[in-house]
């Protein structure tokens, strides 16, 4: 590789500058936006050089969002708020869940066991509006519908199959013989599990759980079927925020960045098990 | 606490891998499991110490069943052949996992870490993580959990495998003294011969599913009971000749380099059937040309070892033996020569099965190494 | 020896080590029944003539909403839209995956740092990306507007316009999934032995041919597994559509589950809304089934390396 031509080296340049130009001007392009006010994002032809102005985000953050009608009562905070929460609690939900399946998946190795792992894991390719759909028809018969319970329920459609397998490839990792010396030494199986299983897979576990995150405040569907306006989380907040705000362009801008920073941020600190993770634990990065 | 087990089958898939194997082992004894790798004898301990079920069988330890008993309550302490230790604990705490599991006194488990960490010489890296440790470290510090809670039954996995030759040797020496002042049944696994008659009161040696002999070291030494456990044990590896006894004129006689010699009477009912002669190195000695059972050989080549010389020699009819002899003791190096079989010590096979004849006497002479 | 403990079978409530697996694993299993209920209620729906607006006239119809299809022009429509979303997103960002990992193989700092950049378009929620080049598309104050009409493309109206809405969601989506496929690609060209490298270097084979020979087959495996996941995913894709057009112009990127999600929200029709989710469904179990099978291999394959 060291004797290539200046002509190659020159190319490659060329070619990585614009796939960062492609993948980051967006964000760059958006970021600006929120930082302006309607008048200098409507000028034509569009500049970078304008003064900046937080208005946006303390419109955002204040609740009230002044229009020339007057003045708008938004909640995006409780979005953001309600983003949170769903994902918080629906991967707290999906490690208590999935942690001692995946062992028992990837440990104990039991009759039909990896038929279970391999319907659960299908789950993660069916289209969810498949289950969706009746799942509104029957909240609403059992009073689950608009409620964090049902929605951090249904979640576990895409947190816990990925917590499930990423965990269980952890646990796999670990030789028996070290979980077997540990019995052996007088501890019951559960504090086996507690003080050896459980520590040694701790970088997985890590790792699935900032995944499962990100997935989760990542999700449009499910929130789109079965959230009312009160529980939904940003993406879909983010979506009815732009037809009710019309022409507040800084500010849906606004909103756009503060919905994607946690994940951008939390992508950024994971980054060491993303390849792992994105792939199910095919992949080592 | 005396060890039995009767009958007991363990398959993986379709892999057979003990086939009703039964097994009485005395309080306090030492039984070494040799065997190739494969053999079931890793499988054997993991089912006594009970963290695999058999498929049937039973195992009984000092009187009581352990079916349906867990690991943890079989108050046994085992060393990995791959020390296993757990990599987020220091030295102290892998040692002191077996006493822990007592909720000991925090002082009395100190103490006891201690005393068995300086008996291996190890005291000074209890602090380290096993990935800081030495293979004589770790290996030292498997063996100190296994014994840390000073159990009555002590199962040893091949622990000298994963550790280097000097290592070893010094271990062979240091270990039997070690497990005699545990006063523990122990069960060690080894694919090493030597390592097996230096540690073992009794050798079970296992193939074919399960145990194909079992004695002291001597008695798998000197009365292998097939020419596959004879040429296990050894070092070079016994003769063995195709030989047809025949009928001499004072008994049972086999024919070598043109000569006869006469064999034990109590073989007189393997005359004319194909035998195989198993005769170990050291029970060939150079001898005059004129002494009893005296056979013209050819030297072929020498090769002087530590606390040996081996000679390769080939017969007249161009058989190749091996003959061994301590350091130092006088023989010849090249050219012809004469040898003599110490017949007492020679054991005869069905060449066919390569199980050993019955009728043999005990062979008269103390073993020798 | 000190004081020899007894075994003996402990007393108390224990679990036995047979039923051990089922009960660690029944949480989870039970939350998935809850999953598969509704999975069969919608097979149920399938074959139901059900309308939200008309309950008094439900009732079996068993294969007619399947049966209907055959003659549905919207039907056919909404199966070529979707598998020419998920082969046009599927091929470029599997072109352009690899470029950008070929581009990056190297292990410097700077490429390195450059990896970590793209994933941040990953990271972002799909429908959020949608909005993001929708306001970016914007004819009034848009970039990218004012960008085409710099070169020459006056009044280019992206997704708004029938014959330019497919470009705009599939650029969205390369915008956000080429990273995905660029990252595993990535990580398999790294984990490649480098002996067959260096002799082929030494020998002075052409690039080129070092590529189409060694590289590429070598990669089959990651590339497999990349594509299956992404044409699984992208056959369903939703969000960026709906956040995008919700499925127009007229009905122009009503993908599988648009159409469904209109279907059972506009129209009501529950029962046409659940047959065509269950073709969908058909369509990416298939596909799923074999990337198990692929996942498996590289799975193993990196386990065996470990």
């Amino acid at each position: 590789m060291d004797q290539t031509s200046t002509l190659e080296k020159v190319l490659r340049r060329v070619a990585i500058s614009l796939v960062i130009l492609f993948f980051m001007f967006p964000i760059f392009w958006i970021v600006l936006m929120s930082f302006q006010t309607n008048e200098t994002i409507l000028r034509v032809p569009p500049s970078i050089v304008f003064e900046p102005t937080l208005s946006n985000y303390v419109a955002l953050i204040t609740g009230r969002l002044e229009t020339q009608a007057g003045t708008l009562e938004v909640n995006f905070m409780s979005n953001l708020w309600n983003s949170l929460f769903l994902s918080a609690g629906s991967v707290a939900v999906g490690l208590i869940l999935g942690i001692p399946a995946a062992y028992a998946f990837g440990r104990i190795k039991f009759r039909g066991s990896e038929d279970i792992a391999f319907t659960l894991l299908s789950f993660r390719f069916a289209p969810p509006l498949l289950v969706l759909l009746p799942l509104t028809i029957y909240f609403q018969k059992i009073g689950l519908a608009d409620t964090y319970f049902g929605l951090i329920w249904v979640y576990q459609l895409i947190v816990l199959p990925l917590i499930l397998w990423i965990v269980r490839g952890y646990f796999e990792d670990i030789p028996a013989d070290i979980e077997y010396a540990y019995r052996i030494a007088g501890h019951s199986w559960f504090s086996t599990f507690r003080k050896v299983a459980l520590p040694l897979a701790m970088p997985g576990i890590a790792a699935a759980g900032l995944l499962a995150f990100i997935f989760a405040w990542n999700n449009f569907i499910f929130a789109l079927v079965l959230a009312s306006a009160d529980k939904q989380p940003v993406t879909v907040g983010a979506l009815a925020f732009v037809t009710a705000s019309g022409i507040q362009y800084g500010q849906v801008a606004a909103g756009i960045v503060l919905s994607i920073l946690p994940t951008l941020a939390l992508a950024l600190y994971a980054q060491r098990y993303l390849v792992e993770g994105l792939s199910l634990g095919a992949v080592k990065g | 606490m005396s060890i039995q087990l009767s009958d007991v089958r363990k398959s993986f898939t379709n892999d057979l891998v003990l086939d009703g194997v039964s097994l009485d082992i005395p309080t306090g004894e030492t039984l070494v499991l040799f065997g190739p790798s494969g053999a079931g004898k890793t499988v054997l301990l993991r089912l006594i110490a009970g963290v695999i079920d058999p498929d049937g069988g039973r195992i009984i330890v000092n009187g009581a069943d352990m079916e349906g008993v867990v690991p943890e309550d079989r108050g046994i302490g085992m060393a990995f052949q791959n020390f296993a230790l757990f990599p987020h604990m220091d030295a102290h705490a892998n040692i002191a996992s077996p006493l822990t599991a007592r909720r000991e006194t925090r002082s009395g488990i100190k103490a006891r870490v201690k005393e068995v960490a300086t008996l291996l010489k190890i005291d000074h890296v209890l602090a380290h993580r096993p990935m800081e440790l030495s293979n004589g470290q770790k290996q030292r510090t498997a063996l100190g959990r296994a014994l840390a809670a000073e159990p009555s039954i002590l199962l040893l996995d091949d622990p000298l495998r994963n550790v280097d030759a000097k290592l070893r040797f010094e271990m062979r020496l240091e270990l039997p003294r070690l497990l005699k002042e545990q006063n523990a049944t122990v069960i060690f696994v080894t694919q090493d011969y030597k390592e097996a008659m230096a540690l073992g009161d009794r050798i079970a040696v296992m193939g074919d599913s399960g145990i194909v002999q079992i004695g002291t070291p001597e008695e798998i030494y000197l009365r292998p009971s097939s020419t596959r456990i004879a040429r296990l044990f050894g070092d070079p590896t016994i003769n063995l000749l195709d030989v047809v006894p025949e009928i001499g004129a004072h008994g049972p006689i086999i024919q070598l380099s043109g000569r006869e010699i006469a064999i034990s009477g109590s073989y007189a009912g393997a005359v004319g059937q194909a035998c195989s002669l198993g005769i170990r190195p050291e029970a060939i000695h150079f001898v005059e040309p004129g002494a009893p059972g005296a056979f013209p050989v050819e030297i072929e080549a020498e090769t002087p070892l530590n606390e040996k010389t081996v000679t390769l020699a080939a017969t007249r009819n161009n058989r190749e033996i091996l003959v061994s002899r301590p350091s130092g003791a006088p023989g010849p190096d090249r050219g012809s020569a004469h040898v003599a079989f110490d017949m007492g010590n020679a054991l005869l096979f069905d060449l066919a099965t390569g199980a050993r004849m019955i009728g043999t006497d005990a062979p008269a002479n103390e073993m020798s190494k | 020896m000190s004081d020899a403990v007894v075994p003996a079978k402990r007393k108390g409530f224990r679990i036995s080590p047979g039923a051990l697996p089922y009960v660690l694993s029944l949480p989870a299993l039970l939350v998935c029944i809850g999953i598969l209920v509704p999975f069969f209620t919608a097979v149920a729906y399938s074959l139901q003539r059900y309308r939200l607006s008309q309950p008094w006239a439900r009732r079996w119809n068993w294969g007619e909403n399947y049966w209907n299809f055959l003659s549905d022009n919207s039907f056919w429509n909404t199966l070529q839209v979707s598998l020419t979303y998920a082969i046009l997103t599927v091929g470029l960002e599997l072109v352009l995956g690899l470029c950008i990992a070929l581009l990056l193989q190297k292990r410097t700092r700077f490429n390195n740092f450059v990896s970590i950049m793209l994933l941040m378009p990953l990271m972002t929620a799909p429908a959020l990306a949608s909005l993001m080049w929708k306001l970016m598309t914007n004819p009034g104050f848009g970039i990218l507007s004012y960008f085409a009409s710099l070169i020459g493309l006056e009044d280019f109206r992206w997704a708004s316009d029938p014959s330019t809405a497919m470009l705009t969601v599939v650029l969205v989506d390369m915008w956000v999934y080429t990273p995905f496929i660029m990252i595993l690609l990535l990580a398999g060209l790294r984990s490649l032995p480098k002996q067959p490298f260096e002799a082929a270097a030494l020998d002075g084979v052409p690039r080129l041919f070092v590529f189409w020979r060694i590289t590429l087959p070598m990669l089959t495996p990651y590339l497999l597994t990349a594509t299956l996941f992404r044409a699984i995913e992208s056959v369903q894709q939703f969000d960026i559509i709906y956040a995008m057009t919700q499925g127009g112009p007229g009905d122009k990127l009503t993908v599988f589950q648009v159409e469904a999600y209109l279907n059972f929200f506009q129209s009501t029709n529950v029962g046409r809304s659940a047959a065509l989710l269950m073709i969908l469904w058909v369509i990416t179990y298939v596909l799923s089934m074999i990337f198990i099978k692929q996942w498996l291999k590289l799975r193993e394959r990196q386990r065996g390396e470990a």
